[in-house]
């Protein structure tokens, strides 16, 4: 569902406004980078994805059908340009957790040390995942998606998203235990 | 459970931060726009150019280049097509009959006016002028000429116009391909005139007075001010 607001702003760039346009890229450029990012795995590509992805979005302005929402349209364009940058390197760079992370003040320092430590084999395993189950997750769970703009930015069914990910999370407690 | 841990590692993931796009994909589509902008144009001049040579038959497949005037198109071809003598000018009419103000050659008075080809003809001594109203961005004249004919932009006060420095083929609304020599045809306000004369080119500077047998080339030539590019000679 998109604010009153924000289907404003997507006609007016329809409508070849480029203030309008740019204002919908100010607001989404954060999502945009930060889903190529995670599927791309490389901040370059994933800044380059981005770019492209808004370009592309404009030129397909035309296209994009009114009162339907923009995001999942938006992300199902970011996502194919991070994956195509992710083919054409031939690996995805992995994600990492921040370095020196704090533990929140007042925190045991040990369970905090746990808790890294429980963090870094989650994310070993969930980079053992094949892609789809990985991007699944990565949608769902690291960018928030509802099922829907997974969904979109898969280019896959809502149902498969379900049963995808419910597959993932099974898969990766195997890859824990 | 574990969907609780997936959240919680999502805060925890090095994620750089976003970097501001919108600069570069606003220059970009500003960039991609003026792109599109003369890709359409050219594509404009390109279909222009084949609506061209597809209206004059014997230039089909073989359109070399163009020239072009308000009301008038001179396509440059590798074969003319068989041409036909001079038709009827059109039905005599008045000096006062034009819906527009004729321009006439150092103010002087035609032989005869006609009415025909979507113009008047204005017959003199040794020339033929044709004007007509090219207001309307109409094309009324096309023309064809081989590679080695001299033809070339040039401008008369201003305006453009093409000189056509031998035999060429004339086409004239509804008829067949005539035969033509040498033209000069050019926009002045909201008319276009094509001049038609057994005339040589010269770029001697010419300083004679105007008689029935010879123009000057001078801002009185023709009296509304129009002046060929050039110096012209009756032959």
């Amino acid at each position: 569902m998109q604010s009153p607001d924000e289907e404003t702003l997507v006609e007016r760039a329809r409508r070849g406004d480029p203030d309008a346009f740019e204002a919908l890229v100010v607001s989404y450029q954060p999502l945009a980078f930060r889903t190529a990012f995670v599927i791309a795995g490389d901040a370059a590509d994933a800044e380059e994805a981005a770019q492209d992805a808004f370009v592309k979005a404009h030129r397909a302005l035309g296209r994009f059908r009114s009162g339907e929402p923009f995001r999942p349209w938006l992300l199902t364009i970011v996502a194919n340009e991070a994956r195509n940058r992710r083919r054409s390197r031939g690996r995805r760079a992995a994600l990492a957790l921040r370095a020196a992370d704090p533990g929140a003040p007042g925190e045991d320092p040990e369970a905090a040390a746990l808790a890294s430590e429980r963090r870094k084999r989650l994310l070993t395993a969930v980079e053992r995942l094949r892609d789809d189950d990985r991007e699944v997750l990565a949608c769902r769970y690291f960018l928030d998606l509802s099922e829907e703009e997974t969904a979109a930015a898969l280019g896959i069914a809502r149902g498969t998203v379900k049963s995808r990910t419910h597959r993932a999370l099974g898969r990766l407690q195997e890859e824990l235990a | 459970m574990i969907e609780l841990e997936l959240r919680d590692l999502a805060v925890h993931l090095d994620v750089p931060p976003a970097p501001p796009v919108a600069g570069a994909v606003r220059a970009r589509i500003a960039r991609a726009r003026r792109h599109r902008r003369v890709l359409a144009i050219a594509l404009a001049i390109g279909i222009f150019a084949l609506a061209v040579a597809f209206a004059v038959p014997s230039s089909r497949a073989s359109l070399l280049r163009f020239f072009h005037v308000r009301g008038a198109t001179v396509t440059i071809v590798d074969k003319l097509p068989r041409l036909t003598p001079r038709a009827p000018l059109g039905a005599p009419v008045r000096m006062d009959a034009p819906p527009f103000r004729l321009l006439l050659p150092n103010g002087r008075r035609p032989e005869q006016v006609y009415a025909g080809d979507g113009g008047y003809w204005l017959r003199y001594r040794g020339l033929l002028l044709f004007e007509f109203e090219s207001g309307d961005g109409a094309t009324l004249i096309k023309k064809a000429a081989l590679g080695r004919t001299d033809v070339e932009y040039v401008d008369v006060r201003g305006e453009p116009a093409i000189w056509i420095g031998s035999r060429h083929a004339v086409y004239l609304p509804g008829g067949p391909p005539r035969a033509a020599g040498h033209v000069l045809i050019w926009q002045h306000g909201p008319l276009t005139l094509r001049l038609e004369a057994s005339v040589v080119a010269s770029r001697r500077s010419q300083s004679h007075g105007a008689s029935a047998d010879h123009l000057e080339p001078s801002t009185s030539w023709l009296s509304a001010s129009a002046t060929p590019p050039r110096n012209l000679e009756v032959a």
